[in-house]
């Protein structure tokens, strides 16, 4: 069946199975891999994309279901001039090791800043509480998730 | 009601395999603007080992860390390694490429000498130069001596090097014998909050001072040390696999409980100020040491906030309930 | 889960239907005001990059920069033209003889292009101590995690789907699971031969049976740990393929490639330069990727099919089939004097040493030597067993053996210090290694820092200062 989506901005389709999910639409037939197969039932976040303005574990959405949807994925962040400042926070602060958890976990952090631009300590660890991480501890993480907030407030400003 | 507790624990660990061969060999070349490239077999875990031996070959170089392109993990480009293993990569390979790029910045003292007037062993590499030793300001840009020695001198300057650390095989029926070169010492700190009607212990804030010899990138060591503290929270904590009949009853992350970012400490990273000398540059090594001590630690707090030694990990909330039962009982 | 492919279809369909009905009219969108992401991205350098000297910086990782962007290619994110996918079968029983495999019901499906089985494979063992483990089980099978055959296909799907039409007829063998019992003299042999043990290490230092007689004070106690597993937020993952010369290129998330390369060169018995093993970034390894899992499967069904073959382990697999850590029964008992002096350490270690050697060789070396902690002893005596049991291959795992002792050991100092009414600190300062100390095996230590991080830590913590 034909699902289409938009996807950082662009308008995307593709033919698949009916019972293909998101993530499986972005990584096999949009070449998107940014999106991670951690475990394929929800638990450890790594397949973090924002559908129509809230994260979501791509594993668990049928393409289908995210038909005619707005989609921002890891790859729809940064432009020719500059990171996302979340990107810029992570890589100065050196807040991903194997990098794997990465793009979802940024994912979860742009929906946060997105809609609480001052997030406290406790409102960023909830906000990531679904993304599970192996190598880093967490801890530079929230430290750049926090300096990233700010970096955008004052950006605004 | 909330009891807080505090407990320590110190440990040490050894780099490298135990007594048994685990040489790791590389090369690196200089190229004609001065910039170089390292090969090295070992592989990119996540560790950030291909910025640390970046930043060694740089160091022996006298170039910036921007300046060296590492490229791993092919066998059939990349020398041999024994692997990323056994928090050895720092400390073995890093000592080969340090090796190799110290035979590659020879050929261009080699090259250098003769333009700046003094014997090969009189000049250093530092600030991307090549300049002599107690007299910077007679000195080459190190791309002028690259291209010089490969295109005028027709030597390219390129060095491959292995190391092994040195061990004695230990005894057989007493174990006695030398089994690592270098080994790191540290001590992490936990303060625990337990409640003692359910058992549940909360780790609030971990200080963990680290010895690693010199830290190549300090930015890199805190992230393995705050890395290695999650798994010890999850090891004293919460990880479990459970068996029945032979068949894991958990084999997923939703019954699999390991910690989230709503499980961590306020973690306060130091470095011990330690220099090895038989490590490059200093260095030793950090990846395992860190995961070490934490349980311990945590053990040590829950018994000083509410009595409960635990024996067996990991401690679960019904454990030390049970725990501050029996005490209350006896 | 199985999903039902006609009710998706007709739920999918209804809510195709619906959500473009209510989605607002969308016209082929221009792209954003910036420009859309276009390489190389034009960035200044970080500074600390670009000083010199190049030691002590704190260096941004290049890789850190990819992995940002999402632009990491971690083997699954690799594909080939023509590739196809794989799938193992693994054991339904913990201990069992393989009376008979059946693969001819797989063989028909469409999609599925061939099947291995462990007698296809030309030297079925591996492992980096002891070659105890096969690449597919092929005569029994000694945990569930243990694979028993496999499948190509062109679709993953249809690989999975496969494994289910394999036959394995199985003759179930008598199990052990627990390390100790595995000791006693009725416990089913796991790997033949007359014992369940098969690695063992002794330490021994001055006289431990004449200094606890000295002793002021002996502790005992028994600590136990518990079964866990590295978690890697990637799975094992590894893709094989052949070129018109004979030579395979693997790709694979292994750690250690030169010695994979070795692996594969013995279980498929082909000299080392056709075999090209490529190590990509890894997305964690902590211990468990250090060994050869799928490759030679893949290395053969990629001969047989002509075709590049990947395969993924789920989640599931990562639990069962790879390895995790060894859990140590520690019976400790320590000799102290009043003042607190540690004279004497008695150590015995039981390791659950899983249905495979893998990295036990290591771990109870490393376990034994590190066991009676850093500290002056003058008379030590640690012993330690591995046992197999029919549960997870137990081996690599981050510390091999330092976490599960200095959990005992400095339980133990714990608990003599509230005994004796010392503080922890001092304790510890008093029995610490210093330069020049003589370690368990008399090695002469130096560079040693221990009673300096104990000192920071403290400072750093506040703790003479801290209050309930």
């Amino acid at each position: 069946m034909m699902v289409q989506l938009t996807i950082n901005g662009e308008l995307k389709q593709a033919d698949v199975p009916p019972e293909t999910t998101l993530l499986k639409m972005l990584r096999e037939y949009l070449n998107l891999t940014g999106a991670k197969l951690g475990c394929d039932v929800g638990d450890c976040g790594t397949c973090t994309v924002i559908v129509d303005g809230e994260s979501v574990n791509s594993c668990l959405m049928l393409a289908a279901r995210a038909a005619g949807s707005e989609i921002t994925t890891i790859e729809g962040l940064a432009n020719a001039q500059q990171l996302h400042p979340i990107q810029q926070s992570f890589e100065e602060l050196g807040a991903l090791q194997c990098g794997f958890c990465g793009p979802g976990m940024i994912m979860s952090a742009k929906n946060l800043l997105d809609k609480n631009p001052e997030p406290s300590n406790a409102e960023i660890r909830d906000a990531l509480s679904g993304n599970l991480c192996r190598c880093t501890g967490y801890t530079k993480i929230i430290e750049a998730v926090a300096d990233a907030g700010q970096a955008m407030n004052s950006a605004e400003a | 009601m909330i009891k807080r507790g505090r407990g320590m624990a110190c440990m040490w660990y050894p780099i490298g395999f135990t007594v048994a061969a685990n040489p790791s060999a590389a090369t690196v070349k200089v190229n004609t603007d001065g910039t170089a490239t390292v090969l090295t077999g070992t592989v990119e875990t996540g560790q950030g080992a291909l910025t640390v031996l970046g930043q060694i070959a740089a160091q022996a170089l006298g170039i910036a860390t921007d300046d060296v392109h590492v490229v791993s993990a092919d066998t059939d480009t990349t020398p041999m390694d024994t692997g990323a293993i056994a928090s050895r990569t720092t400390y073995v390979t890093g000592n080969a490429v340090m090796l190799a790029a110290e035979k590659a910045r020879d050929i261009l003292f080699q090259a250098a000498a003769p333009l700046l007037e003094v014997p090969p062993d009189q000049l250093e590499a530092r600030d991307r130069k090549i300049q002599v030793l107690g007299f910077p300001s007679k000195s080459v840009d190190i791309g002028t001596v690259a291209q010089h020695s490969e295109t005028v001198l027709g030597a390219p300057s390129i060095g491959s090097a292995s190391y092994n650390p040195p061990t004695v095989p230990m005894d057989p029926e007493t174990g006695q014998g030398k089994p690592f070169n270098t080994y790191v010492y540290a001590t992490q700190i936990a303060e625990v909050e337990v409640d003692d009607e359910t058992g549940e212990v909360e780790v609030k804030r971990i200080v963990a001072v680290h010895d690693c010899g010199t830290p190549i990138n300090p930015m890199l060591v805190e992230g393995q040390i705050e890395g290695g503290i999650s798994m010890g929270v999850g090891f004293a904590l919460q990880e479990e696999i459970l068996f029945k009949d032979g068949a894991q009853i958990n084999p997923n992350l939703t019954n699999y409980i390991m910690p989230t970012s709503l499980d961590m400490p306020e973690i306060e990273v130091e470095l011990v100020d330690n220099y090895d000398p038989t490590g490059p540059f200093g260095a030793k090594g950090a990846g395992e040491p860190t995961a070490v001590p934490t349980a311990a630690a945590i053990m040590n707090a829950i018994h000083d906030a509410v009595g409960v030694r635990i024996t067996s990990l990991p401690a679960t909330a019904e454990k030390v309930l049970g725990g501050i039962l029996e005490l209350q009982a006896s | 889960m199985a999903t039902r492919t006609k009710d998706v279809q007709t739920d999918a369909d209804e809510l195709v239907t619906a959500r473009e009905a209510r989605a607002p009219a969308k016209q082929p969108l221009t792209l954003p005001a910036d420009d859309p992401v276009a390489f190389p991205l034009q960035l200044p350098e970080s500074k600390a990059r670009l000083q010199t000297p190049a030691v002590g910086q704190r260096a941004t990782r290049p890789d850190g920069r990819l992995h940002g962007l999402g632009q990491t290619q971690y083997i699954d994110d690799l594909t080939f033209p023509h590739m196809i996918h794989a799938k193992v079968l693994r054991s339904e029983h913990a201990h069992a003889r393989i009376v008979s495999i059946d693969t001819s019901s797989a063989e028909a499906m469409p999609g599925v292009l061939a099947t291995l089985t462990g007698k296809e494979i030309p030297r079925n063992s591996f492992g980096p101590t002891l070659q105890d483990q096969p690449v597919l089980a092929d005569d029994v099978v000694r945990h569930r995690g243990d694979g028993v055959a496999a499948v190509a296909a062109v679709t993953e799907q249809i690989a999975a789907d496969a494994l289910e039409k394999i036959k394995v007829e199985y003759e179930p063998l008598r199990p052990v699971f627990d390390p100790l019992e595995a000791l006693g003299d009725d416990a089913p042999r796991i790997h033949g031969g007359d014992t369940n043990i098969y690695a063992s290490k002794v330490i021994k230092k001055g006289d431990v049976e004449k200094a606890f007689a000295e002793s002021d004070h002996v502790f005992e106690r028994r600590y136990q740990t518990q079964m866990v597993e590295h978690v890697p937020l990637e799975p094992h993952a590894s893709i094989a393929s052949w070129d018109g010369n004979g030579r395979v290129s693997i790709w694979s998330s292994l750690g250690r490639i030169t010695l994979g390369r070795e692996d594969l060169a013995r279980t498929l018995e082909l000299p080392q330069s056709k075999i090209r093993l490529i190590g990509t970034i890894v997305g964690g390894n902590f211990g468990g990727k250090n060994e050869i899992t799928n490759e030679p499967i893949l290395a053969m069904l990629s001969r047989k099919t002509g075709r590049p073959v990947k395969s993924v382990f789920t989640r599931g697999d990562e639990f069962v089939s790879s390895t995790i850590r060894h859990p140590f029964t520690m019976d400790y008992k320590t000799g102290v004097m009043n003042d607190g002096t540690i004279i004497a350490r008695k150590i015995r270690i039981i390791l659950d040493g899983g249905a495979y050697c893998s990295w036990t060789g290591t771990t109870i070396g490393k376990g034994s030597i590190l066991a009676p902690g850093p500290y002056n002893i003058d008379n030590i005596h640690v012993e330690a067993y591995a046992v197999y049991t029919n549960k997870t291959t137990t081996g690599a795992m981050r510390g091999f053996g330092a976490p599960q002792v200095c959990f005992a050991y400095e339980s133990q100092m714990d608990e003599i210090a509230h005994k004796l009414g010392i503080d922890p600190l001092e304790i510890r300062l008093k029995n610490a290694f210093s330069e020049g100390s003589s370690s368990p095996t008399s090695q002469t230590l130096q560079a040693v820092a221990i009673k300096e991080s104990l000192n920071q830590a403290a400072q750093r913590f506040g703790w003479k200062e801290w209050q309930a």
